[in-house]
């Protein structure tokens, strides 16, 4: 997790607080290592050298794909765990560099998640696609770190990885905790503060990875089905939702609906903050 | 009868055969065909209601769904 | 509808419980319901009132449930089967206690029919893994001299991304029938009032396999395949034909009598497309031939026209073609052999049908639907066969049967 990660707990048991921390970040590691696609040993990294082969999951895996199935077909397609590879074409890192038509279209063939086959045994992609795990790794990993650690603490928690974050209950003494969304016009001001009383936030943007190009600003999430990023998103969206899960697929849903996002987010019903 | 029958069966094949593999839309095209009055079987209580008159006042009965009436009016 | 204007974030709630292996909300809180009225009326024959109400809900992932009841009153008088005479005639009643009579020129009515029926199904969807789909059904119904239950099952399987689905399933039905006046003998003399059993039963077999296939943005298609098979008692026990004489005159009457076996094969296709200004048109047709020799052509067209406020007007227009089962007869004479199966139940001869109707509605915000629909339904055949002689060639043979449908649907959640 490559951002701030933090546990906070209201309560005068430093044991008792610095346990719940450790484990937390047990849990957090785990999760990291097995979903991670920049490792060689992992469960991801097999099912991608799969090479058309049938490869054997465990049940969390499972539940992941089932779920990222789940995503796709409720976004009709926009939310694909296979679109990873697109990223090969575009270098996020602030230049004005645009990738080929012809290198999209390429890619393009080794995208589409009805493609894959997978049951709770096993998962087969076709030879030459990837899965990719980073559009719901981090927001389960803060919402799995919280149900485990209510497991064995009856007081209220606040699980924050780098502005996702999810708390079980208000804490007693302040009543909700303090959250900030960050102005992505001015990074590291916090340009809201959201009391946060029990539920999650999300928040998907191209605060640091996005090129400018012609004048046109291109963030870093793209649309599987055309390789390129929405035109005229929110620089950053903030969604609350009752878990991280959601209210990340549904952030980064909306960044892909470009100036659509709001009306989106009103038809869901949720709470946001969209900066443009 | 049995002719136009096996003739029918064969046509129905053949169109499954021909037409399916080139048919058909992207997960993401099917915004109109998701709509609940795109269904095969919208307005079902209406359709449940021809049935069953049909079926007391006609010969025939079924083809969109199975022939049984429940009904003892034929 | 577009990802914009669609709502998900519901069923992503569902999917988020079932990953973080919470105890899932799985289910949606709400009961879908559907109900409705119709009111049936032919001119001075059968009226019906039936009201329905059907109850769905998803369990979650997918998994429906759905309860229908459905109550249907009957009242009014219907052909017995017997030709109009140019002198009154007097019929006993199917019970035996009493009679009615018919004036002279007069299409015989039995007035004696009313009943009321109840009928409740149950019906349960499943999805087995991503592309097969599992749906069991069970239905009974119960009306005086009527019991019927019902079983059946459906399977499905999508294939080419989801725009091919095969469908196949069976059904299995059991119904008793229970005359008023006990099963009279078929083919015997009205009068003689000859019964063989308080009850009898017939079993029925379909067999249904289809084809749906999505062909465009805006449009799809369903072919289906059923084969259907009866066998035991499927005569009306309360139906006669008329004997007449070398004046064409009555001379007596014989209860009906019908095959016990018959199979049914039929095909249906329907088509469905969304035309660019968002109206809609579905067309459908179905050959059914069976070993009765009864063959029919059913053609029937809706467009539903979309206007402002949520308002659409469907138009609807359907044409049914029969022919004549192999045994039916407008009449039989006294001079024939009796043949092995007779009837002249009009269901069963040669006509055309055809129905226009209109339906309008409206839908509300959150899926609240209600709309009416009124529809004439009219019946017709060869009222002066070739073979009517004496003074059946004065006589109505095959009136028209005219009917009113009107109808109230009220779609809500619960």
């Amino acid at each position: 997790m490559a951002s701030p990660c933090e546990i906070l707990i209201e309560t005068d048991d430093a044991e008792l607080a610095r346990q719940l921390c450790l484990s937390g970040q047990r849990e957090a590691r785990r999760i990291e290592q097995k979903f991670s696609r920049y490792r060689d040993d992992n469960i991801v990294h097999q099912i991608n050298q799969g090479q058309g082969q049938a490869i054997d999951i465990d049940n969390e895996t499972y539940r992941l794909l089932q779920f990222a199935d789940r995503c796709y077909q409720l976004s009709d397609g926009l939310f694909d765990i296979t679109s990873g590879v697109l990223g090969k074409a575009w270098r996020f890192d602030g230049s004005n560099r645009l990738p080929g038509q012809s290198q999209l279209d390429e890619l393009l063939c080794t995208v589409g998640w009805e493609k894959v086959e997978f049951n709770p045994q096993y998962v087969r992609l076709p030879a030459g696609m990837q899965i990719d795990f980073g559009g719901i790794g981090k927001e389960y990993a803060v919402d799995k770190v919280l149900t485990d650690l209510k497991q064995h603490c009856d007081r209220e928690i606040m699980v924050n990885f780098g502005g996702d974050c999810h708390a079980s209950g208000p804490p007693a003494q302040q009543g909700a905790w303090m959250t900030g969304i960050e102005n992505p016009l001015k990074p590291g001001d916090a340009a809201e503060v959201i009391r946060l009383a029990r539920g999650a936030l999300a928040t998907s943007g191209d605060a640091y990875r996005f090129i400018v190009a012609n004048g046109k600003r291109y963030g870093h999430i793209l649309n599987p089905k055309t390789g390129w990023p929405a035109t005229d998103s929110p620089r950053s969206v903030t969604v609350a939702a009752g878990t991280c899960t959601e209210a990340g697929i549904l952030s980064t849903l909306a960044i892909l609906q470009g100036k659509d996002a709001e009306s989106f987010l009103d038809a869901q019903q949720v709470k946001y903050w969209c900066y443009r | 009868m049995k002719k136009t029958i096996n003739a029918m069966l064969l046509l129905m094949v053949m169109v499954m055969m021909s037409a399916c593999s080139s048919l058909g839309v992207k997960p993401w095209e099917r915004g109109s065909l998701s709509r609940d009055d795109m269904l095969m079987d919208a307005d079902a209580l209406d359709l449940a209601f021809d049935e069953h008159i049909y079926f007391s006042k006609e010969a025939s009965s079924g083809g969109q769904g199975f022939a049984g009436g429940g009904c003892g009016c034929n | 509808m577009q990802l914009k204007n669609k709502k998900i974030a519901g069923l992503l709630s569902v999917a988020t419980c079932t990953l973080l292996g919470g105890n899932a909300q799985a289910e949606s809180e709400t009961w879908d319901i559907d109900s409705a009225l119709l009111i049936y009326n032919e001119t001075d024959r059968v009226s019906a009132i039936e009201p329905v109400i059907n109850a769905k809900k998803d369990l979650g992932d997918d998994e429906i449930l759905s309860m229908k009841l459905v109550l249907d009153g009957l009242t009014g008088a219907s052909a017995n089967g017997a030709v109009p005479s140019s002198q009154p005639q007097t019929f006993t009643r199917p019970s035996g206690k009493g009679s009615y009579t018919t004036q002279a020129n007069e299409t015989p009515l039995d007035d004696t029919f009313h009943d009321t029926r109840v009928s409740y199904s149950l019906n349960w969807d499943k999805p087995l893994d991503r592309n097969n789909r599992r749906n069991l059904g069970f239905s009974f119904s119960r009306e005086y001299d009527f019991t019927s239950v019902g079983a059946n099952a459906l399977w499905s399987h999508d294939m080419n991304q989801k725009n091919t689905t095969l469908t196949g399933g069976l059904s299995l039905e059991l119904d008793a029938i229970t005359p008023v006046g006990d099963t009279p003998q078929g083919l015997t003399d009205m009068d003689d009032r000859i019964r063989v059993s308080s009850s009898e039963d017939r079993t029925l077999l379909d067999l249904l396999f289809g084809v749906t296939q999505i062909i465009d943005k805006n449009s799809l298609f369903q072919v289906n395949y059923s084969l259907s098979q009866a066998n035991g008692y499927m005569t009306d026990p309360y139906k006669i034909i008329s004997v007449v004489d070398s004046s064409g005159e009555p001379a007596y009457y014989l209860y009906e009598k019908r095959p016990e076996d018959r199979l049914r094969q039929s095909v249906y296709g329907k088509y469905k497309r969304q035309l660019d200004n968002k109206d809609i048109i579905t067309t459908s047709y179905r050959f059914m031939s069976d070993d009765w020799g009864v063959r029919s052509h059913t053609l029937d067209l809706t467009y539903r026209v979309k206007m402002e406020n949520g308002y659409f007007i469907q138009p609807h227009v359907r044409y049914y073609q029969q022919s004549a089962a192999d045994f039916y007869h407008y009449f039989l004479t006294d001079t024939q052999a009796i043949p092995e199966f007779a009837s002249a139940d009009y269901r069963l001869g040669e006509m055309t049908a055809t129905t226009i109707g209109v339906k309008v509605g409206k839908t509300l915000s959150d899926k609240h639907v209600w709309s009416v629909r009124l529809e004439m339904y009219q019946q017709s055949g060869d009222s002066s066969p070739d073979e009517a002689f004496g003074q059946l060639q004065n006589q109505d043979l095959y009136p028209d049967v005219d009917a009113v449908i009107a109808q109230f649907n009220y779609s809500f959640k619960w």
